[in-house]
């Protein structure tokens, strides 16, 4: 251990012992600003012993700039840190460990190949025997102590990439106590753990909020962070909008103070009346993917497909938009097949596609937006075999219009706007060839809260025009309040089919994961499904 | 802004205008420094008759840049060139009447690059791979069927597609002006070029927005054997003789151009005033040197450098968009 970390430790047990009320620590005023861009401006920010502390935004509204801030990677161009009442300077993460500030990343930095003893005793002296050897044995069992403590126990032995992410997390949790941190930072904790696994996570931050430490829980999550906060700060664009107790808060509320927008506009969906079947897929197979996948859907219709990733929702979609070749099976719309050979014969057939992946399936990002807009159809847009740039910048133009694109001109890359924004231009291009029939993969993947609720809207107005909607989603809240009838799938088969009214979250959780409907499984584990999950 | 400002050579952002600038700028300074270095120089004849010289390079430059673009490329041209030129003298030769032999000689290369085009996107092989491989094989074929033998004696006419002259100006010069406007029309303004511009940057972007990207490729290595054939034809006609050893190291001479020209040989950026101008530096360079004296190896050794230059300029240029 360093000189100064001892000095450090020695000063912040020093303080928990002398005052109670200061905070553990406390962001005063800071700023920070990278080159011209002001990342977060004059936010104020503390933790006391024993609370749990939440921290919300949207994406690029500042928390990871906090988090850095505090965790000693970057310095403050303004304000100040200050720890149990005293002014510090964090020059690297180590000074921060060193004061009692624990990170637990959303990325664990762990060493893989070590087991979990070992991990724990990174950094810190091992306990040895009398002539210098390392005693395993020793480390061992503190490490099952240390885990034992949060009422934890699995093998301390084995490598931990053989662990869960879950196990993997509470070792990090084990170890930051080890250090006597005074103060836990965790980022996004159960973006990566099942419902069982984060029931356990927030009974592990019980435990810790009892021995005094204090928690800082950054999430997406509202739903959560209203099980575990005891306040709720409210970060948007770099600007700290509120902290308050979490009790005087509800989500509707803090969804409001992120956007200025509240949570009705977000999910809004009006009833429809569906028309006749305007997509029919029949006993659809790819062996290993997914087997006898059938489905129709009624123009006016938004069908969900739930699922656990890895289900074969994807590959279904890709598999009716001819990317994917169909092993048996056929597809027909508004009653005529259409050939399963590529994608432009399923664009003249009148289905359209937005892919998963935006940036490397959706865009041709050096391209611009008109460019992007107009790659479909460039055919339709050529006069004499050549493209005529005036027809070409109208229909980009309206469909700018039209989708609120925002952040840049048509003639510029497609490159400069935003998440959100990109990815309108990616709905552009699918809407363009005017299908019948739309097939959406996750629409709203990592788009901000305002793009998000202007998504659902497009969609709600494509369904009313008479569209067929396909819309495959792993949030739940979303499949659930857009959906006219929601598919479940699982392990490459239609699990169970559920209407509007019978598609509640603990249904398509049974089916999705396989426990048999009817045993509320959603009631047991402690942890609801994220109630509104604003991005992702 | 202008009506204008959607002209698909703006599709892609960037400088291009500013490396064409360059390289326009590199070429005046050349014809400067050469015209100081020899008196025939910068007579017009000599201007013009270097372009003899560079029309079969060209030629193979215009497709090579579009295969480039799509991050492609074409090892075969060279060996291609000679099984074409082979096929006409043979064919001629053995009685078959030239302007028969000239359609065998161009369904030849037709069918030389559809099979690269095949290869490449039918067993999805990577480009280099399948033009190594066929760089040998069509040598391979050129030489076995001529016996490394020479055919010449070619009827009067035929002479004309490399010799003939218009006034001062040599005739193949407007073979090319035709092919340049062609290729260039097709790739900034059709959808094609778009296509070609699209697999570049982002092959699977291309495909799920319904871009034949196959068909488009096979178009691409067949229309390069097209015109390897047109080069070969002319280039027969020029030296009125046809060998199976002709176009041996073109690829590089075509390839250098085409990277000097500014276009990535990662794929997704490329012009055909940029290949233009690259074929033309390279060829007055040559040109004016040896008209200075200066000894084939070294101009060999300058060029290298030229090249090196080139292509760090151009990093440097991409480097400073991103």
């Amino acid at each position: 251990m360093s000189a100064i970390e001892a000095s450090a430790q020695s000063r912040v047990e020093h303080r928990a012992a002398a005052a109670v009320h200061p905070p553990i620590f406390r962001l005063a005023g800071v700023t920070k600003r990278f080159g011209g861009v002001t990342a977060v401006e004059a936010v104020d920010f503390d933790l006391r012993r024993g609370e749990v502390h939440a921290q919300v935004g949207e994406n690029g509204a500042g928390k990871s700039t906090l988090v850095k801030l505090v965790g000693g990677l970057y310095v403050p161009d303004e304000g100040r840190v200050e720890v149990g009442g005293e002014v510090v300077q964090f020059s690297s993460p180590r000074d921060s460990e060193a004061a009692g500030i624990a990170m637990i990343p959303q990325e664990l930095d762990l060493f893989l190949e070590l087991s979990a003893a070992e991990n724990l005793f990174v950094g810190r002296r091992r306990p040895r025997r009398p002539w210098g050897a390392l005693d395993w044995r020793q480390m061992e069992a503190r490490a099952r102590e240390q885990l034992g403590a949060l009422g934890v126990e699995f093998d301390v032995e084995a490598p931990v990439e053989r662990l869960s992410m879950a196990n993997r997390q509470i070792m990090l949790i084990a170890k930051a106590l080890m250090g006597d941190a005074a103060a836990v930072v965790m980022d996004e904790p159960t973006s990566s753990l099942t419902e069982r696994e984060a029931a356990r996570l927030f009974r592990i931050i019980d435990e810790l909020t009892a021995r005094g430490v204090g928690v800082v829980y950054i999430s997406h999550r509202l739903g959560e962070v209203f099980m575990v906060a005891d306040r709720i700060t409210v970060l948007r664009d770099g600007q700290h909008v509120r902290t308050a107790p979490a009790s005087e808060l509800d989500s509707e509320e803090v969804v409001r103070l992120m956007v200025g927008r509240s949570l009705d506009e977000l999910f809004s969906r009006g009833g429809h009346e569906a028309g006749d079947v305007a997509l029919e897929v029949r006993g659809l197979t790819r062996t290993g993917e997914f087997e006898d996948i059938d489905l129709t859907v009624r123009h006016g219709e938004v069908v969900g497909i739930a699922g656990l990733i890895g289900a074969g929702r994807t590959e279904l979609a890709q598999t009716i938009f001819g990317v994917r070749a169909a092993e048996r099976g056929e597809v027909l719309v508004d009653g005529e097949p259409v050939e399963l050979d590529s994608p432009a014969a399923a664009m003249e057939a009148g289905i359209g596609y937005v892919p998963e992946e935006r940036q490397s399936q959706g865009l041709v990002l050096p391209f611009t937006i008109a460019a992007n807009i107009s790659l479909s159809i460039l055919g339709r847009l050529s006069r004499l075999g050549f493209v005529a740039s005036q027809r070409e910048r109208e229909t980009a133009d309206g469909f700018a219009e039209q989708l609120a694109i925002r952040g840049a001109r048509v003639s510029e890359p497609v490159s400069r706007l935003s998440g959100g924004n990109q990815q309108k231009v990616v709905l552009a291009k699918s809407l363009a060839g005017g299908p019948q029939v739309l097939l959406l993969d996750e629409p709203t993947r990592g788009v901000d809260v305002g793009a998000k609720s202007e998504i659902y809207r497009l969609i709600d107005r494509l369904a009313s025009e008479g569209r067929a909607i396909v819309l495959i989603s792993s949030e739940l809240e979303e499949v659930l309040s857009m959906a006219d009838r929601v598919l479940v799938m699982r392990e490459g088969r239609v699990s169970a089919e559920l209407s509007r009214e019978e598609a509640t979250q603990e249904r398509v959780i049974a089916a999705a994961t396989g426990v048999a409907v009817g045993e509320d499984e959603g009631a047991e584990g402690a942890a609801p499904a994220a109630s509104v999950d604003t991005e992702r | 802004m202008s009506a204008n400002q959607l002209r698909p050579l703006d599709v892609l952002k960037g400088v291009r205008f500013t490396r064409e600038l360059v390289l326009l700028c590199l070429l005046i300074v050349l014809v400067v420094v050469l015209g100081q270095m020899s008196p025939v120089f910068f007579t017009v004849g000599n201007l013009l008759n270097t372009s003899r010289f560079f029309v079969e390079v060209g030629l193979i430059a215009l497709g090579m840049t579009l295969i480039i673009i799509t991050g492609g490329i074409d090892l075969s041209v060279g060996a291609a060139m000679a099984l074409v030129a082979v096929t006409v003298g043979l064919a001629h030769q053995s009685g078959v009447p030239m302007a028969l032999a000239l359609v065998l000689g161009l369904a030849v290369g037709l069918a030389a690059g559809l099979f690269n085009g095949l290869m490449i996107t039918r067993l999805d092989l990577h480009p280099l791979v399948v033009t190594l491989g066929t760089f040998a094989l069509f040598r391979g074929i050129a030489l076995g069927v001529s016996g490394g033998g020479a055919v010449s004696s070619f009827p009067q006419w035929f002479e004309y597609f490399g010799q003939f002259y218009l006034g001062p100006v040599p005739g193949q010069l407007f073979v090319f002006i035709a092919a340049v406007t062609a290729v260039w029309l097709l790739l900034s303004r059709t959808p094609f070029g778009r296509y070609v511009y699209a697999i570049g940057n982002n092959e699977e972007a291309a495909r799920f927005s319904g871009v034949p990207v196959r068909r488009v490729k096979v178009v691409l290595y067949t229309g390069i054997g097209v015109l390897v054939s047109m080069a070969a034809v002319i280039y027969t006609s020029r030296v009125s003789t046809s060998r199976a050893d002709f176009g041996a190291g073109l690829e590089l001479d075509v390839i250098s151009a085409v990277v000097l020209g500014g276009a990535s040989i990662y794929g997704g950026s490329g012009t055909i005033a940029g290949t233009v101008l690259g074929v033309v530096i390279i060829a007055t360079l040559r040109n004016g040197l040896s008209l200075a004296g200066v000894e084939t190896t070294w101009q060999v050794f300058l060029l290298g450098v030229l090249l090196i230059a080139a292509v760090f300029v151009n990093e440097f240029f991409r480097r400073r968009e991103e």
